[in-house]
């Protein structure tokens, strides 16, 4: 046997012994005599078992092609001529040459393999936390800048807009008791920026609390904002709206919102022509779907860059709510965000009778 | 320690091996065959999956998805391939596999694109034998780090 054998094993890079149909080493490579820590003469003759102890490497017999075909590979733990211990993993291939029938055992130390995939499972863990924890503080953000909108909403209204009006009334009184006709021109100036201020002060009331929302009119409100957008803009737009369900409050401002942050990045970036806006009830929730006929990007080249808050807050404010979301584009063929609300609240566990209403 | 890409942890990381070869060809197959899917199917079956998990489930589901679509971004570069319903359809097949039989017939609305250049996608858990990509959920010489049970 050694006739064929001796130099064999010095060709491989992993540690290789070769061992008799007894079990019985007898031929190792310098690579196995250095992980055991052996003389590489002293292996000759040694058990195989020695090396592997109290487990089961159940040698191919070489008398069943089929069960020596079985999967090659285990996973044990080998042991040092010094009684330390190691993963290792071993490949058992029987060979017959001539009526000859030896095994060949190659066997990789995973030391190092398992300390990396700890390493990384770790890595794995922290980054896992830290998302985690980044995905909570920014639900908090869109709660609280949600809260903080209608409280200036409401102070605007309470506040600022009656304050105007009352300055609207003394310059109405004002102009009666002016005696310098003169004067008027400059009071008819003045009324006119007031009652400008207060239009622009109601707009961004409505912006801040949209008044539709709270009719369950989730498409008209979409649609004077879409309007207000092709006059500044000459956007054209598409609104595709199919809800015969009524929308709840909650979900309709998301909806809102989502789609108003979609419409900013198309007025900023996109550079489009069109933009198409449809809602449709799917599953117990709403499908949106914005689409842009602009210039698109690469989002190999966009995603990896800071400064897309406004795409991060669509995902989250969806996710949050139970829902999912879609932000896909290519240079040159437009925008497209998708995502889907459940009408009722978020939960974390699953929902398992839904199959009966789907 | 819990899977990173839940149960079928090694299933999705096998999946996401198999993009980086996938010919120009198979790429151009996979996103002709997203784009015959009705796109409200797919919005269900998204639903569905998100209504059917856990938070953190669903956080697993996730980040399998956008792994592999990082993945099949790279391999359409280096194809010179720039249609996104490649990398949705590879995302949509890592979201349905992460998430496995519980999305029952909606697994295959979610994965046909893809299972179209392979194969093994067809198969989920309970249905038939575990094999993506060309390994069984035990083969020693698939990826190990993502087949260590919770």
């Amino acid at each position: 046997m050694k006739s064929w054998l001796t130099d064999l094993p010095e060709t491989f890079p992993d540690a290789m012994v070769i061992v008799d149909s007894q079990g019985r080493i007898v031929e190792a490579n310098a690579q196995a005599a250095s992980l055991f820590g052996f003389d590489k003469r002293k292996m000759s003759g040694l058990l195989i078992q020695a090396l592997f102890p109290g487990q089961l490497l159940a040698l191919p017999s070489g008398r069943s092609a089929q069960q020596d075909q079985a999967d090659p590979y285990r996973e044990l733990v080998g042991s040092r001529s010094d009684s330390s211990r190691f993963p290792a993993i071993v490949a058992i291939m029987p060979v017959k040459i001539k009526q000859v029938t030896a095994v060949i055992i190659s066997i990789r130390d995973l030391t190092e393999t398992q300390r990396t995939r700890f390493v990384l499972r770790r890595g794995v863990e922290i980054l896992m936390s830290e998302s985690q924890d980044r995905q909570a503080l920014l639900g908090h953000l869109i709660r609280a800048r949600e809260e903080e909108r209608l409280r200036i909403a409401a102070d605007i209204h309470d506040d600022a807009i009656q304050l105007m009006s009352a300055a609207n009334l003394r310059l109405q009184q004002l102009r009666l008791r002016l005696p310098d006709q003169a004067a008027r021109p400059i009071l008819d100036k003045l009324q006119e920026a007031l009652t400008l201020a207060s239009s622009h002060l109601r707009q961004l009331i409505f912006d801040l609390r949209p008044s539709g929302l709270e009719d369950g009119n989730l498409g008209a409100a979409l649609r004077v904002y879409l309007e207000q957008m092709h006059a500044d803009t000459g956007i054209a737009y598409r609104l595709d709206e199919r809800l015969n369900a009524r929308v709840p409050d909650r979900t309709a401002l998301l909806i809102y919102r989502n789609v108003l942050e979609a419409l900013a990045n198309v007025r900023n970036h996109a550079r489009a022509s069109t933009v198409a806006v449809e809602l449709l009830v799917i599953e117990d929730g709403c499908l949106v779907r914005i689409v842009d006929d602009g210039v698109g990007y690469d989002p190999a080249d966009v995603e990896d860059r800071p400064g897309h808050l406004g795409l991060v807050l669509i995902r989250e404010r969806a996710e949050l709510a139970g829902g999912w979301c879609r932000i896909e584009s290519s240079p040159g063929t437009g925008t497209t965000v998708e995502f889907w609300v459940p009408f009722g609240k978020s939960s974390t566990k699953p929902d398992a009778g839904h199959e009966r209403a789907g | 320690m819990n899977p990173m890409f839940g149960q079928d942890g090694q299933r999705v990381l096998a999946l996401i091996t198999g993009i980086a070869d996938l010919t120009a060809d198979e790429v151009d197959r996979v996103t002709d065959a997203w784009k015959q899917v009705c796109p409200s199917d797919r919005a269900t079956a998204w639903a569905r999956l998100v209504r059917t998990t856990t938070e953190q489930e669903r956080y697993q589901i996730l980040a399998a998805a956008s792994l592999a679509r990082r993945e099949a971004l790279a391999t359409a570069h280096r194809l010179r391939r720039a249609d996104w319903a490649f990398w949705a359809a590879v995302s949509d097949a890592a979201a349905a596999v992460a998430a496995g039989a519980r999305i029952g017939r909606h697994y295959d609305t979610l994965t046909a694109p893809l299972a179209a250049v392979m194969p093994p996608l067809a198969a989920f858990p309970g249905r038939a034998p575990a094999s993506v990509a060309g390994f069984t959920a035990d083969d020693p010489r698939a990826p190990a780090v993502f087949s260590e049970g919770a």
